[in-house]
């Protein structure tokens, strides 16, 4: 046939054990799978980092443009206090210059200049302009020491005649004047008109030095973090002061109208633009940033780990809720209360209830109603509070109840269940259903049994046949001797009642052999239902005897018995050990029917007692004078159903066997050595030897051995 | 039942018991000595043997009928293995056996009636049959007795027989006619015919058909000088 099996044909055949045992545990994986868990997670993450990337950019553009925009108003500030203090100078100069006197006016003059450090000089000049009467500064060296008065008074003459047009002080424009020291002073020059009672008579000139005024100013910054400065408009710059230099970033232009002229005052922070490096509040946010990221990676790497974690532990959960289901045992767990908490689908098929039927029931529903009560004392007593916790190596056997009514036995294996603070919180038990391995042993011990039956039923069949000659012989000559009178009395003569009497004698002898007869298989028969009992060997092999003479005067042999005394006793099952010993006993009678001469036929049955480092045993002994075991025979000897007879079943040996080593004895087989004398080639017949387990009485016998 | 088949010459019958059982012996001769038959039993086919030696075989024996009820099954040699002895030596004709089966063994007893024997009878048996079949066994082992006389008177008639008469007589029973005879014997027609009518004087017979059917019945051997 080309038709392959369905299976042979499937196109993946059966993977190799070691690989599906590999496979497994992976098996339950594809259901919670990473990946599909972890897909919609990724642009959460990523839309979370870009928006506290740009938070923490505007953050910090947001700082630094506050930081600019509180040092501009700092600088504004700086520069509208620095003007308001120029200007007032200016005017308090400008009145000091205008209530000088005519006459005697170097005194308060000289009061003037002291009072303001940035007026240089005063002069007196008369309507053409020359220069009258002179009062330098005291602070200083003479403004024009190097450089003659003449060369800078141009701009003054200017500011003269505007003074005398409008009548009222003119500032000149500010002229670079020379020094001693190789430096040079901005000055300007204010020209008031001195014109008492309304006629003008001269002029006052007063030198303003630009950097004397901006030292004169009472501003605290002025000087460390900000530059101040005149500049004149074209940007050029007059006068500075200040040991630092500004940045030129935040800048301050205030203008001071001064009549005739304008200066311009400039206030310079030292402050840069703030960058993003150095600055404290940049790197304060941008620290903090940092660490926000860092706490964000940290979550996230937690929570891939979680994620791991998570998944190792549902595969180890699913891989565990596997197992469990697959299980045939039945698992169950119980609370210290002895609620069932949780059984497997294996303990749910086998009882028939749900876990949740069992879960919710106050008293387990597998149990039988009629033991109830019973198991609740016995669930109490292993409850208790202080009671042994079984070893979970030996369980307990009990009945337990399917939902259809229907008992069960079954082991249970239990032990404590103790959770990860070492309380005991309940008992996990292993539940195995008895009710399969029940049957098979029960049919088990039918077989044997049946077996046993068939073996008693083939040695009956036996018996009956020696039987059936047995009593063929008294019942054919109770027959000869009736038919024999009746032959007599149909013709009666002399010696008819004599005969008839002596053949009445014989019927009754012999209805009494045939009675013996039955009697001697009943005795046998009799005991069969009884069990083990403590007997003596010797009596064993009396109660055979009957039906082994039967069995031996048949063939003519001899039967000798050689039992040690004081006979050893024996615990057995007395028919069955009969039985063999009356098998073993056919067989050697019938081992020598064919062969050996009838004067040589004789059946030793033997009772020994061997001590060895196993106990002691009672050896019976089977021996007979037939031709011995070939060897091709010997190693099928105990094979059930061999046989090399035409009529047997090939159970009797084997059977033997059986029952020899139920009672914990070994059965075997050997040929004796041939006898001295005998003819050459002939055997010494075999010997079927058994022991049995020599019972002890409580007092030893004191006896000699063999 | 006493009327005796038997010829009164031949001398009362005998019945020989071999069974290894004293008991079946003992009761079967009393149940044919209820039927006015002797018999002897003998425990084993041994015994019987060697009483056997001790009687007349070549003289004849056994003179008066006789038969053999055998017990298939014995210790020692069976009774298959005497009744082959027995057949052997031509001893089953005037004794004819009857075995005795046990349950059973009725396969054995059919193979040895087809190997010879006169009957089996299975035990238990039904004892006023199993006496008519050794009457029945009984007149078989006289009719053989008579053959056997018959032969021998036979025997002894030939002996008396001159050569020429015997050789005359060998060519009659042949079926020549007296002239071939007398060619053939190199004598004359006259002479056969004297030789032929002492023959048939000396043998008792009347025709050359009788002659024949008398030596056939005896068994006699063809005749030897015919060609």
């Amino acid at each position: 046939m080309s038709t392959p099996l369905p299976d042979a044909s499937a196109p993946s055949p059966a993977p190799a054990p070691g690989r599906a045992a590999a496979d497994w545990p992976a098996a339950p994986l594809p259901t919670l799978g990473k990946t599909g868990r972890r897909a919609p997670r990724t642009p959460l993450w990523v839309a979370l980092l870009l928006l506290l990337g740009v938070a923490q950019s505007l953050l910090v553009v947001m700082t630094l443009r506050y930081e600019e925009a509180s040092a501009q108003e700092h600088t504004d500030e700086v520069a509208a206090v620095a003007l308001g203090d120029i200007r007032r100078r200016t005017q308090l100069v400008l009145q000091g210059l205008q209530g000088l006197p005519l006459k005697g006016w170097a005194d308060p003059a000289h009061g003037l200049l002291s009072s303001h450090h940035e007026l240089g000089r005063i002069e007196r000049r008369d309507l053409n302009g020359h220069i009258t009467e002179v009062l330098d500064s005291p602070f200083r060296e003479p403004l024009y020491a190097r450089w003659p008065r003449d060369q800078a008074n141009l701009e003054t003459e200017v500011a003269c005649d505007a003074a005398r047009r409008v009548m009222s002080p003119m500032f000149a424009r500010s002229q670079y004047v020379p020094q001693a020291n190789g430096t040079g002073l901005e000055v300007i020059d204010v020209c008031v008109p001195v014109q008492p009672e309304g006629r003008l008579i001269g002029f006052t000139v007063g030198s303003l030095v630009l950097p004397a005024m901006l030292e004169a100013v009472q501003v605290s910054e002025v000087g460390h973090s900000h530059e101040l400065s005149f500049v004149e408009a074209d940007g050029t710059r007059l006068a500075r002061i200040g040991s630092v230099r500004g940045a030129g970033v935040f800048v301050a232009n205030r203008v001071v109208d001064l009549p005739g002229t304008t200066l311009q005052v400039r206030v310079d922070a030292v402050q840069r633009a703030p960058s993003l490096i150095p600055n404290l509040n940049t790197a304060l946010v941008m620290g903090l940033s940092l660490s926000l990221f860092a706490v964000v990676w940290l979550l996230l790497r937690d929570g891939r780990r979680r994620a791991r974690a998570e998944g190792l532990l549902a595969e180890a959960l699913a891989f565990r809720k596997a197992m469990e289901d697959s299980l045939l045992t039945g698992l169950r767990a119980r609370d210290r209360h002895g609620r069932v908490v949780y059984a497997n689908p294996a303990f749910c098929a086998m009882v028939g209830y749900t876990a949740e039927e069992m879960q919710q029931a106050s008293l387990p529903p597998y149990w039988p109603p009629e033991q109830v009560e019973q198991y609740q004392r016995r669930q109490d007593e292993r409850l208790a509070p202080g009671a042994e916790l079984a070893s979970p190596h030996t369980g307990y056997e009990t009945v337990f109840m399917r939902k259809n009514g229907e008992r069960f036995p079954v082991m249970i294996y239990e032990a404590p269940l103790v959770d990860g603070t070492g309380k005991h919180t309940g008992w996990m038990s292993a539940v195995l259903d008895m009710s399969a391995q029940r049957r098979v042993e029960d049919l088990s011990r039918q077989q044997q049994e049946r077996l046993q039956a068939t073996a008693r039923l083939a040695s009956v069949g036996e018996m009956a046949s020696l039987l059936s000659h047995e009593l063929n012989q008294p019942l054919s000559a109770i027959a000869s001797y009736a038919t024999g009178s009746l032959n007599l009395m149909a013709e009666p003569d002399a010696d008819t009642p004599d005969m008839v009497r002596q053949a009445m004698t014989r019927i009754a002898e012999q209805a009494e052999r045939a009675g013996r007869v039955i009697k001697s298989v009943h005795d046998f028969v009799r005991r069969r239902n009884q069990d083990h009992e403590v007997i003596a060997a010797d009596l064993l092999i009396e109660s055979v005897m009957p039906l082994v003479r039967l069995q031996a005067r048949k063939s003519g042999a001899r039967v000798d018995v050689d039992v040690v005394q004081p006979a050893p006793r024996v615990r057995v099952d007395r028919t069955m050990v009969e039985q063999v010993l009356l098998n073993l006993a056919r067989n050697g009678i019938q081992a020598m029917e064919p062969d050996t001469p009838v004067a040589q036929r004789a059946l030793l049955l033997r009772v020994r007692t061997v001590s060895g480092a196993n106990g002691d045993w009672v050896v019976l002994s089977v021996i007979d004078e037939g031709p011995g075991i070939a060897p091709e025979v010997a190693a099928k000897l105990f094979t059930p159903f061999f046989t090399t007879k035409a009529e047997g079943m090939g159970l009797g040996l084997s059977l033997c066997r059986t029952v020899v080593e139920q009672h914990g004895g070994a059965m075997e087989c050997l040929n004796r050595p041939t006898r001295p004398g005998a003819p050459a080639g002939s055997a010494g017949g075999a010997e079927f030897r058994f022991t049995l387990p020599l019972h002890r009485p409580r007092a030893p016998v004191a006896g000699p051995r063999d | 039942m006493s009327t005796s088949p038997f010829q009164p010459a031949l001398g009362l019958p005998m019945v020989y018991l071999v069974d290894d059982e004293p008991v079946v012996r003992d009761a079967l001769a009393w149940l044919l000595r209820s039927r006015r038959l002797l018999s002897e039993g003998f425990a084993h086919a041994d015994a019987f043997e060697a009483w056997l030696a001790t009687q007349d075989l070549a003289g004849g024996w056994p003179q008066s009928p006789a038969c053999l009820l055998l017990d298939v099954r014995m210790p020692g040699t069976s009774g298959l293995v005497l009744f082959d002895r027995l057949a052997e030596r031509g001893l089953t004709d005037a004794l004819p056996v009857i075995f005795l089966t046990g349950h059973g063994d009725v396969p054995t007893a059919v193979s040895t009636v087809k190997r010879g024997a006169f009957d089996f009878v299975e035990k238990p048996f039904s004892d006023n049959t199993l006496v008519d079949r050794v009457e029945a066994a009984l007149a078989v082992s006289s009719q053989a007795i008579l053959a056997r006389r018959h032969r021998q008177a036979l025997a002894r008639t030939l002996a008396e027989l001159t050569d020429r008469e015997r050789e005359v007589m060998d060519r009659v029973v042949a079926g020549l006619p007296n002239k071939l005879i007398a060619d053939d014997l190199d004598i004359s027609v006259r002479t056969v015919e004297v030789h032929r009518a002492r023959m048939f004087e000396k043998m008792g017979v009347r025709s050359a058909v009788e002659l024949a059917n008398l030596l056939r019945d005896a068994g006699h051997p063809p005749p030897t000088g015919a060609r």
